[in-house]
């Protein structure tokens, strides 16, 4: 038997035949959901969407969304539909849009990253979120596209669904693994409370630097992405760190 | 119940071991590899309608391992003597020790050259088939098994014998 069958064999024989089963009814109870929300973010509502994630846009969404039976969601980041902060959206034919909120608005500075895609620019920008039951999570972290008038499109919006959105290190990073859009994929983002002079990931044993700008409301949090050039949208990183100024390991 | 919720269960039923098993040699850790694969179970269910007739399980092995290669950050550190089924043949030991062998080489591995490999050597896929799954391409694939294969070796990728046979 050569190494590969015996990995083979050591990976079968160790399968636990007596193991209970998994929870059939709870997976098909949180599968409806899921699929709910999905139904839901299809109208393209940002509201709604929104929603989706347990994320209230302003505060106002949760007076608004649709009702949940349960607690947070399984994910913690989410894909928007692609939502202008125009107030004048192009009408559609299609299904009831459902109920109308307004898109994210930007909460201090909106960070330019120089990637293009045409006339649009990458940006990101923190929006408030209101998550039930988290008083300690009041922002979310948005990937969206500016236009040369100015117009905001948000793409995708991370937020943390425990604790603090303050709390010291690395918080929840967005992944485009849905390039969505999909002519625009989303650099992999995420923000990083502390001192962070440099943060680097791991990806195949090979080390990718992170872009940085501070936050414009609280220079504690730190803003990083990663040029689509050096780590491609969608691509999990194996690994990531913050070092200081000093290049000391935070 | 409706005829899609029954294939379903009849699906989650049958694939559900499997699942849990590969999660668990990706994280060595059960509890989490149930809730990976309780993961993967919700949305491939959500997903029903569109993937019943198509390859439901290979849609619910690639939501699993690409969920638990995005929580990279997961150590390999449950050791099997903790939590020992009651039931009792006569090569628990050996079993016990290959487990251990087993998490021991894995986690020698990044979480991406793991699934690469749970993939490869549990799910017996070929190497297209792991590329599609893991959104990726052949050659990183081709590139990511050798590497871990390295990797393993060096860990010592020779199960230990089984009791008895030593001489």
């Amino acid at each position: 038997m050569n190494e590969v069958d015996e990995l083979r064999r050591a990976m079968r024989a160790t399968e636990r035949a007596d193991r209970d089963g998994l929870d059939l009814a709870g997976i098909m109870r949180e599968g409806r959901r899921v699929r709910r929300r999905r139904q839901v973010a299809g109208t393209g509502a940002v509201a709604a969407v929104v929603a989706a994630v347990l994320i209230g846009v302003g505060g106002t969404v949760a007076r608004t969304r649709p009702p949940e039976p349960t607690g947070p969601a399984p994910a913690a980041t989410a894909p928007v539909a692609a939502s202008t902060a125009t107030t004048d959206p192009s009408p559609t034919a299609t299904a009831d849009p459902g109920p109308t909120e307004p898109p994210p608005r930007p909460v201090g500075a909106v960070v330019g990253s120089g990637i293009r895609y045409g006339a649009d620019e990458r940006v990101f920008y923190v929006v408030p979120v209101d998550v039930p039951e988290l008083p300690g999570v009041t922002i979310g972290l948005a990937a969206g596209r500016r236009s040369p008038t100015g117009e905001l499109t948000t793409d995708y919006l991370v937020n943390d669904v425990a604790g603090s959105d303050r709390r010291p290190g690395f918080h929840q990073i967005g992944y485009d693994q849905q390039r969505v859009p999909a002519d625009a994929p989303v650099p992999t983002f995420g923000y990083f409370v502390g001192p962070a002079a440099r943060i680097v990931g791991t990806v195949d044993g090979r080390h990718v630097e992170a872009r940085l700008a501070r936050w414009s409301e609280d220079p504690r949090l730190v803003i990083f992405w990663f040029d689509p050039g050096v780590l491609a949208p969608g691509t999990p990183l194996d690994g990531i760190v913050a070092r200081d100024a000093r290049d000391r390991k935070l | 119940m409706a005829r899609g919720d029954a294939e379903f269960v009849e699906f989650a039923t049958a694939a559900s071991a499997r699942l849990v098993h590969a999660a668990f040699l990706m994280t060595g850790n059960h509890h989490q590899a149930e809730d990976a694969a309780q993961t993967a179970l919700v949305r491939t269910y959500a997903s029903w309608s569109r993937i019943r007739n198509g390859d439901a399980y290979g849609y619910a092995r690639s939501v699993l391992v690409n969920h638990l290669v995005d929580t990279w950050r997961r150590p390999i550190r449950e050791y099997p003597t903790e939590d020992l089924p009651e039931q009792r043949r006569g090569d628990v030991a050996d079993e016990v020790a290959t487990r251990r062998w087993l998490l021991t080489i894995l986690g020698t591995l990044t979480a991406r050259e793991r699934a690469v490999v749970v993939l490869r050597y549990y799910f017996d896929l070929p190497e297209a088939q792991v590329a599609r799954e893991l959104d990726v391409s052949v050659g990183t694939v081709k590139s990511t098994g050798s590497r871990a294969l390295e990797k393993l070796r060096t860990a010592g990728l020779t199960a230990p014998e089984p009791q008895g046979t030593r001489r």
